[in-house]
């Protein structure tokens, strides 16, 4: 279909119409140069902290360094054109992002303009990037899980609605791979999902945009990519910006969650800026506000009264909480835990899921140290069956890791070590998940009741995966009302006890394994 | 040794600006002190005077001379001694910035702003009035307003007064209607 030339005209007419050429009054100044990304602007004297600055060629750029005759700003975008003697313009505001449920099943930038090429994005509302995270008073604890689909994690390291998670491990130890797999599992469960990509390959953003839409997890999430070849400022602030749209559902009572993949490179970016203002470098290169620089972002990431909604919907939300979980990612080098953007994010968050290179490459996916991981808060919002179960897991966890290390000088073992060593290695193997394919509560609860009753004790070692898969295909299609029924009342009564040993009988006589 | 640029010259002047009219206040001598100033720096800023100041064989006595006799009723002893000040620690080619920021320290304590106005077109006397009237509202002091004529513009004015802009002029707007035309 071709576009009439009158439509165009009447367009035209329609904008030029509606435009308003109000006087206008700002502050000026001068780019004095450009190094980098980053300017010096001479003038502007009424410039505030991290105000938006208007540069010549419809670019933005942001106040960071106010100096007693210069300005330091980073140019958002591309800098090319920006030359020395361009006129810069204040704008009288805090850089914002479109927010809302518009933004949902869409791939943006850091500055919120659409990536995928699905056309524009129409969001009634826009937030600042930056924003005082929400008071003492208007907070609620933690009593509500977010199901990541894994045993493992949901067992041992339960995450709660509006906790921050750490996910850290080295290159190549699936730490990606579980926010995919929670962002999966969130399908159905009204949790909103954020992914924010920072220097990242553009492939992998692909690929993680594919994976999203093959699982049918996209409608529920919005992604936030700021690849590698993006400019430095932008990979600085992708993060605020992702925080500020996962607070607009926070702030309607929604349940969200964000995951930032990863922060290592944030820092880095933030690094490359604070070096070009001169800012001086500290430990390791970074400014002396790295700490500031991800305790303010995950700060953000709560669970908020229903009061709290109430005041920010205007009254018109009444009665709903709303929450944000944070699930960092940070990326350590040769397992080293001690660096410096690694220790401060450990104690920022509410606790952490170590991924080993180790493990990983012995084939125990996901590759979670389970004796160094924990959750600080989760244990309260856990499901009553899985805590009950799940208890038992990390007690024969750490037998097991005691006594494998002695038993190596040990030629002979008594019964009970035996016992105990055995009892291990089958929980490790039954802790084994593949990727793309997260468990529902009741799902998990049979596993690890099998495990626990010993119903896998006779089973070899290396036919434990087989079982497990056989056992829960076996509920599946004979159990699935009570499968169905766990999952809506998640406790263990003496009921559900009795119908898990039940199953796990059952599937025995059959002996199909 | 390059020109440094505009915002280190502006953080290295500032001292030399304070202390004239720290000087210049308790001596009751803005007039003579502006006007040492301005012709000093008219002298440092002229092309034949810039070449002299980094010359080794010109000695600072001489410069201070040469500096200080463009206007040799105004100097008197303490402005010479503030440009042999400036001539020892080689700052003598600052004086265009030490100039205009004791101007406007001096503005300030005067409560009175420079305002540089540039029209399309000739400002009748009576609008000229009521622009300075309606400027002085709006800046809450008293307007030097100093006009200039730019037909590129096409219409309207421009309002220049520090670092603040008031953009009324026909091509701004222009301008504005043809990037929100090309946005969307």
């Amino acid at each position: 279909m071709s576009i009439k030339a009158s439509e165009i005209t009447d367009l035209i007419q329609a904008r030029i119409k509606n435009f308003e050429a109000a006087t206008e009054a700002r502050n000026v100044g001068t780019v004095v140069s450009v190094t980098d990304g980053i300017c010096r602007v001479h003038g502007l004297a009424d410039v505030a902290y991290g105000e938006m600055l208007e540069f010549p060629g419809d670019t933005f750029g942001l106040a960071l360094n106010l100096e007693q005759d210069s300005v330091g700003a980073v140019v958002l975008g591309e800098y090319q054109h920006i030359s020395e003697g361009a006129t810069v313009k204040t704008t009288g505001r805090i850089l914002e992002v479109p927010v809302g449920p518009e933004m949902l099943g869409r791939v943006v930038d850091a500055l919120g303009n659409p990536l995928d090429g699905k056309g524009p994005i129409k969001a009634a509302k826009r937030s600042p990037i930056e924003r005082v995270a929400p008071g003492v008073i208007w907070r609620k604890s933690v009593s509500q899980p977010v199901q990541t689909g894994y045993k493992a994690i949901d067992a041992m390291v339960p995450i709660g609605r509006g906790q921050r998670e750490l996910i850290i491990g080295d290159r190549q130890t699936g730490k990606t791979a579980l926010a995919i797999d929670t962002i999966i599992n969130q399908k159905g469960t009204g949790i909103k999902c954020i992914y924010v990509a920072i220097g990242q390959k553009q492939s992998s953003i692909a690929n993680v945009v594919r994976k999203l839409e093959e699982h049918g997890a996209m409608a529920h999430t919005i992604i936030v990519a700021a690849s590698a070849s993006t400019p430095a400022s932008l990979q600085f602030i992708a993060p605020y910006s992702g925080c500020a749209m996962g607070e607009y559902f926070m702030d309607n009572g929604e349940d969200a969650v964000i995951i930032y993949d990863d922060l290592t490179k944030q820092a880095w970016a933030y690094r490359q800026i604070s070096l070009l203002l001169k800012r001086p470098p500290g430990r390791e290169a970074y400014p002396g506000d790295v700490f500031y620089l991800h305790s303010r972002l995950l700060e953000r990431s709560a669970r908020v009264s229903a009061e709290y909604v109430e005041k920010t919907s205007g009254g018109k939300i009444k009665g709903k909480t709303g929450s944000l979980t944070g699930l960092p990612i940070i990326e350590t080098q040769a397992g080293d835990v001690t660096a410096f953007v690694p220790t401060n994010v450990i104690s920022i968050t509410d606790g952490q899921i170590f991924l080993e290179t180790d493990l990983f490459n012995s084939g125990i996916r996901p590759a979670m140290n389970a004796g160094i991981s924990v959750s600080r808060v989760g244990g309260a919002a856990q499901t009553g069956v899985i805590k009950k179960l799940g208890g038992g897991i990390r007690l024969s966890l750490a037998q097991y890791r005691e006594l494998a290390a002695f038993s190596q000088f040990a030629s002979d073992l008594d019964e009970v070590t035996r016992r105990s060593l055995e009892r291990g290695q089958r929980v490790t193997e039954v802790m084994k998940q593949k990727q793309y394919a997260p468990m529902s509560v009741a799902e998990q609860a049979l596993s690890i009741y099998a495990v626990n009753g010993g119903f896998m004790d006779k089973v070899d070692r290396k036919k434990i995966v087989d079982f497990e898969a056989a056992l829960q295909a076996f509920a599946k299609t004979a159990h699935s009302d009570f499968l169905k029924k766990l999952n809506e009342k998640p406790e263990l009564s003496k009921e559900t006890e009795e119908g898990l040993k039940k199953i796990c009988e059952a599937f025995l006589a059959t002996g199909a394994y | 040794m390059g020109r440094p640029p505009v915002a280190e010259r502006a953080t290295i002047a500032r001292p030399y600006a304070r202390a004239a009219f720290a000087y210049a206040r308790e001596s009751k001598g803005f007039d003579a002190w502006s006007k040492l100033l301005g012709t000093a720096a008219v002298g440092a800023a002229d092309e034949r005077v810039a070449r002299l100041i980094g010359n080794p064989h010109v000695t600072s006595d001489q410069l201070v001379d040469l500096l200080g006799g463009l206007s040799k009723q105004a100097a008197g002893e303490h402005g010479r001694n503030f440009l042999r000040a400036l001539a020892e620690n080689r700052r003598l080619a600052l004086l265009p910035e030490i100039a205009a920021q004791f101007e406007a320290l001096r503005a300030e304590t005067e409560n009175v702003v420079d305002v540089e106005v540039v029209a399309a077109r000739e400002i009748a006397a009576p609008q000229e009035k009521r622009l300075a009237a309606a400027l002085k509202k709006r800046l809450g002091r008293e307007v030097r307003m100093h006009t200039r004529i730019d037909q590129s513009l096409l219409g309207g004015a421009i309002v220049r007064a520090g670092d603040l802009v008031i953009d009324g002029s026909l091509k701004g707007r222009l301008e504005r209607l043809g990037s929100a035309l090309q946005n969307q």
